[in-house]
């Protein structure tokens, strides 16, 4: 069946998209809102994002891919935000994979390799 | 004639041009499986130089093979970690980082602190807490916590060696012949490996008692970490650090455990310590039978947990008794993981008995290229940071010019038994030996801590003893503590006894107060 992409905003619909995939792979990548041009206050979310989506084709099939835009930088500071509390993410861009500790967090992020070794490990 | 001749050269010319078109294409698949070259070594032909495909391929991704090969990274060495776990008789795995990571060290101690928490919550009704309700312990809450810790390590562990371009491959290494090695993965796929040289770093699995129905319904500590149920009542069989330790633990979550021993206490630690343990355990709950083996363990139930029948045979005579657990746990010794890795193809000498492999100081076998650290070495401690101090200082010999070799000596260690065991040095015991009694001092005390003081927890249990060798101007051989915190008190006195502490400095030092320490001054 390939993977499939869904697109987010904000920790509540977050949680029902992942929520509703239950028991297939799913991999989320976290980013800063993006303004009217379509850029995100966050520049290492800038540089991640082509990195993680030319790999997403390793990802295994019936994965879903959830690209979740976390809010603005200010609500992003606030150290009880829900992605930190819940999620215990601590910088964006974050890519992880659902469910397990495994994840990439910020420059991590811009390396090819490691994201390839997220999407196809066991 | 001569245009057929004409024709007939060039059709051979061009025949020959497409075979060895054919033959360069096969020696370059050939090149990925046996090298030509050698083949020829290994049928004793003279070896030539040439490159290998590793300068160091290290057999074993635990403390002290990931050390070894994070530190050859940093020095441009092209490094291979080939790490593999053999599932346990009941099916149990786990990811890169070895004993420690996965099913020792750090799961244990964090199952430790879960039954300390236990006596906290007691104690702190002393201190004023009120909770009406009984407090009572999910193991599946708390094994979640720990399994999903362990899995961000092991994790963390597979980005740092991506990162420092350390090839990984989880599938099991063992040499086939000089300078190469054979890895197999889960799904049997076979790869050859060469490299300049090699680091073993294999470790130890549990023993088995090699009597009916152990590896069928035992677990090992290799299973207890991970165990989705709780084990419920429980019947260790072992009086090693791992027994105890397991043992304490259980009991401090709640289990009704027994420990099965065949004859000492924490064979090789100071025994007048490891008495002192076995009764305050004794004290708290944890029934001893001792002088007994298991002969046949039997299953009543299935379940999780089941139902077990152990029988056991006296070791002083032909006495029988019976008991009933729902979880045996074997913690009787661990066997080191040397004979089937294909030593003997390349000479590499061990321990027939122990299956321990000899090493010089610098940590080299036998044969020239190939090295060891770690559990499986003869006559060294079994303990982590021996073997990543051992792993990374080998490295830097080889590949920075350095020339430190590790300091088997005085290495600190720490038993977390439910009152743990702190030591660095001499037990009383080997002092005497080496020493002669009349040559030792020994100063000790029992202690208090302040924090028992108010739940009013035994006043008489905790204990720190120091041995000192007279004829050397009283330096301090020795250091036990017995109590709170024991590993937190005794590495800054590892320092001290390294640096060549004597009584007279230690006297002249300050204590800090109110702490257990302050009673070692």
């Amino acid at each position: 069946m390939g993977w499939e992409e869904k697109q987010v905003r904000g920790y509540p619909e977050f949680v029902q998209t992942a929520q509703r995939y239950h028991g297939r792979p799913i991999f989320a990548l976290f980013c800063g809102d993006k303004d009217a041009e379509g850029r995100s206050w966050c520049p290492d979310c800038v540089t991640a994002e082509p990195v993680v989506r030319k790999e997403l084709h390793n990802m295994p099939d019936e994965s879903v891919f959830i690209y979740c835009l976390v809010g603005d930088r200010a609500y992003w500071k606030d150290p009880n935000n829900e992605f930190r509390k819940n999620l215990k993410l601590t910088g964006v861009p974050t890519l992880l994979k659902y469910g397990t500790p495994q994840k990439l967090v910020e420059e991590e992020c811009f390396k090819a390799e490691l994201v390839r070794m997220l999407f196809t490990e066991d | 004639y001569e245009d057929n001749a004409m024709f007939f050269v060039a059709y051979t010319v061009w025949v020959m041009f497409q075979c060895s078109l054919i033959l360069f294409v096969f020696s370059v698949q050939a090149h990925k499986e046996v090298k030509p070259q050698k083949l020829l070594e290994m049928n004793g032909h003279t070896p030539v130089p040439h490159a290998y495909d590793y300068d160091l391929i290290v057999i074993g991704g635990g403390s002290g093979g990931l050390a070894a090969a994070k530190e050859a990274a940093k020095y441009e060495k092209k490094v291979m970690v080939l790490d593999f776990v053999t599932p346990t008789p009941l099916g149990n795995s786990w990811g890169l980082g070895g004993t420690c990571v996965n099913v020792g060290c750090i799961p244990k101690k964090l199952m430790h602190q879960a039954a300390l928490l236990g006596q906290a919550l007691q104690d702190s009704r002393k201190f004023g807490w009120q909770f009406t309700e009984e407090v009572e312990h999910n193991w599946m809450t708390m094994t979640e916590s720990v399994q999903n810790y362990i899995g961000s390590l092991n994790w963390g562990y597979r980005v740092a060696l991506r990162e420092k371009k350390v090839t990984y491959e989880n599938a099991y290494g063992e040499f086939v012949g000089p300078h190469t090695v054979k890895a197999t993965n889960k799904r049997g796929v076979e790869k050859l490996y060469t490299a300049e040289r090699f680091l073993i770093a294999t470790g130890e699995r549990p023993r088995y008692l090699g009597i009916p129905g152990d590896k069928e319904y035992c677990i090992s500590s290799d299973d207890l970490f991970s165990l989705p149920y709780c084990p419920g009542k429980t019947l260790v069989v072992g009086a090693s650090y791992v027994a105890l330790e397991c043992a304490g633990f259980l009991a401090g979550l709640g289990l009704d455990v027994t420990v099965m021993v065949r004859s000492i206490l924490l064979r090789g630690f100071d025994q007048d310590i490891a008495n002192k343990i076995g009764e305050y355990m004794e004290e708290h709950g944890i029934n001893f039978i001792r002088e007994f083996v298991p002969i046949k363990v039997e299953q009543i139930e299935e379940g999780t947990p089941g139902r077990l029948k152990v029988i056991a045979k006296s070791t002083k005579g032909n006495q029988i008794i019976e008991g009933e657990y729902n979880t045996v746990l074997l913690a009787i010794g661990r066997d080191a993981c040397t004979r089937k890795i294909g030593l003997d193809k390349v000479g590499v000498k061990i321990n027939e008995k122990t299956g321990k492999i000899p090493v010089n100081d610098e940590e080299q076998t036998n044969v020239p290229y190939i090295y060891a650290v770690g559990d499986i070495l003869q006559d060294k401690l079994e303990l982590t940071p021996v073997a990543i101090q051992a792993g990374r200082l080998l490295v830097q010999r080889l590949y920075a010019g350095a020339t430190s070799k590790c300091d088997y000596v005085n290495v600190p260690t720490t038993v977390f038994t439910p009152l743990e065991y702190g030591a660095c040095g001499y037990s009383e015991e080997a002092a005497v030996e080496k020493f002669g009694e009349e040559n030792i001092e020994v100063y000790h005390s029992h202690f208090w801590p302040l924090e028992w003081t108010v739940p009013s927890r035994d006043n008489n249990k905790c204990y720190a003893k120091i041995i000192c060798n007279i004829q050397d101007n009283e330096r301090v051989i020795g250091f036990h503590v017995l109590g709170p915190n024991a590993g937190e008190v005794t590495q800054g006195f590892a320092a001290a006894i390294k640096c060549g502490m004597t009584k007279e400095q230690l006297d002249s030092t300050i204590g800090i107060h109110p702490v257990c320490a302050e009673v070692c001054i």
